[in-house]
């Protein structure tokens, strides 16, 4: 029988761009992010392998993984699946306590949630619109010819922000490329993008009854253009976690950490997916 | 015989037409490219050119389109939409819901039986309701814009999108086309999406009498036969749908002639 002391429990957070995967037992172990590929499940596989690594474990050491994310069904050796709002909100909770509400700022996606001791009490989200998400700001990265982490310290040096027009991230692109070319400067277009984001974030969080703190995760919380803008929006500073990017993985291994040991306190026994690793490689 | 030209300089074509009372004498198009000034003496040659007539032959010049202001040598300039309603009328008199799928927009107008607009929507915002995203779509597949429409129609198992954003149903695209969806099940999807943005805009503002697809959008027969299906009824398309507000700019040119007796606003050559 094993002490508390050496159990361990893993996330996984499989974003539309990112897989990430954390390990804790007592404090935090192992946390691994690694592009997400068309092939989710060899993935997965292969992240998990690189976390366990790092935390010099075993498959086997492992005692309750949960899933989330946009790809959570695709872990097959995950013992539970859990949304990653859920997780989310359990993981600031662990990292910035003052939080009351969450913008999480995802490749494909962006979402607001309101949360009260750790739990989820309301959220919005957008998946169905590129405007307002990474997508947006990785296409004008892209359009301007600015590596994507390069676009918040130009865009903080700006003198001016220059106004966007335009709200579809398609006619963005045709109009930044066209002021461009007009002469306008590269610093204060991509002010411009980086307010047109925190624009489309504000109104979808607007629709939440926001509560101080705010913190700010994903992807975009890397980005040190649009926190500045959605600061300058919303008129009030935004927290940002140390590793804005595990959150979600960082709250799945929490959770199935808390679930074991409620269990274990009832004397129940969780299902596992019996599934291990696969031998994991990246390409068929 | 009074002559008018009416000029509808779109985001990416550019249309002109000629008039002689109601019928069309003669119809240019030519792509919009970036410089408008430019494009619109252009198909203004072209179309006059086709029946040996020089500027002076006409009687009045009336500009449209997104890029109606860069028409040096109209005489004035009209709203697309009453060019639209205007032109669609002569057409198809009992039309009372236009759609319009243009290069970066679309619009539904709703119009009375005198060819007048009543009220209208705008998909300003999005690509996903507009030609942009067909071209979108067609690059990823190689494939010409005209081969969209007949392709789509030969699909038997239409890929399903989650979304009508043109950035993320690109993506979607490419992944099922990696998962083996062949071309024709993707452009049966992405008519559907689009065609689900447009039925959206026409709900919203109410389906009354015919209904006209115009646009290069109503060139695409599979997106034509999806908004179809979609509302369940059959719609009318122009001959050549392109034309349709560069034809009512040309009939409301005609109408100011007539109400100032043929006085130009001013004399301006290309």
């Amino acid at each position: 029988m094993r002490t508390e002391m050496n159990q361990y429990f893993a996330g996984v957070d499989i974003g539309s761009t990112m897989t990430k995967v954390v390990i804790v037992n007592e404090g935090l172990r192992a946390s691994v992010v690694g592009p997400t590929g068309p092939e989710h499940r060899k993935l997965a596989d292969k992240v998990m392998e690189e976390a366990l690594e790092h935390a010099h474990l075993a498959f086997d050491d492992l005692t309750y993984i949960i899933a989330t994310g946009y790809g959570r069904i695709n872990v097959p050796f995950a013992d539970k699946q859990i949304t990653e709002i859920t997780c989310h909100a359990k993981g600031l909770h662990s990292l910035l306590p003052t939080a009351r509400t969450i913008i999480d700022i995802g490749g494909q996606d962006s979402k607001g949630i309101r949360i009260k001791n750790g739990k989820v009490i309301d959220f919005v989200m957008n998946d169905k619109c590129a405007a307002g998400t990474g997508r947006f700001l990785e296409i004008i990265a892209d359009a301007l010819n600015v590596p994507l982490d390069a676009l918040g310290a130009l865009s903080v040096s700006a003198e001016k922000v220059t106004p966007i027009a335009n709200t579809c991230t398609v006619f963005a692109e045709q109009e930044v490329v066209s002021q461009l070319a007009n002469g306008e400067p590269l610093a204060s277009l991509t002010a411009g993008i980086h307010d047109a984001v925190a624009a489309r974030i504000c109104a979808m969080v607007n629709k939440l009854k926001i509560e101080q703190d705010v913190a700010v995760t994903g992807g975009g919380a890397k980005n040190i253009g649009l926190v500045k803008a959605l600061e300058k929006r919303f008129g009030f500073a935004l927290l940002v976690p140390h590793e804005p990017l595990l959150t979600g993985a960082l709250g799945a291994a929490l959770m199935a950490k808390e679930l074991f040991q409620n269990a274990w306190a009832k004397g129940e026994k969780l299902k596992r997916s019996g599934e291990g690793l696969k031998e994991a490689s990246l390409f068929l | 015989m009074a002559y008018a030209l009416g000029i509808d300089v779109g985001s990416g074509y550019s249309k002109a037409v000629i008039c002689e009372d109601k019928a069309i004498r003669s119809y240019a198009i030519a792509p919009s490219g970036g410089n408008y000034q430019e494009t619109a003496r252009n198909v203004a040659e072209e179309v006059l050119k086709k029946i040996n007539l020089t500027l002076e032959d006409i009687c009045f010049t009336l500009a449209t389109g997104y890029g109606a202001a860069m028409v040096p040598f109209a005489n004035s300039t009209a709203t697309d939409i009453s060019c639209h309603a205007a032109g669609i009328h002569l057409v198809f008199p009992s039309v009372r819901t236009l759609i319009d799928i243009g290069a970066q927009f679309s619009k539904v107008i709703r119009l009375d039986d005198a060819g007048r607009t009543l009220s209208f929507l705008l998909n300003e915002k999005c690509a996903g309701g507009s030609g942009k995203f067909l071209q979108v779509i067609a690059r990823i597949l190689h494939m010409g814009i005209d081969e969209i429409g007949p392709r789509s129609l030969a699909s038997s198992n239409p890929v399903q999108f989650t979304t009508g954003c043109a950035v993320f149903a690109e993506s979607e695209a490419v992944s099922r086309i990696a998962e083996g969806a062949c071309a024709e099940d993707i452009l049966a999807g992405i008519h559907k999406a689009m065609a689900s943005k447009i039925v959206n805009l026409v709900t919203r503002i109410g389906l009354v009498g015919a209904c006209a697809v115009t646009g290069g959008g109503a060139k695409d027969v599979g997106l034509v036969k999806t908004i179809e299906s979609e509302l369940n009824i059959e719609v009318l398309t122009p001959h050549d749908p392109q034309i349709t507000a560069a034809l009512g700019a040309a009939l409301l040119a005609l109408r100011m002639v007539s109400l100032n007796g043929g006085d130009k606003e001013s004399e301006k050559r290309i």
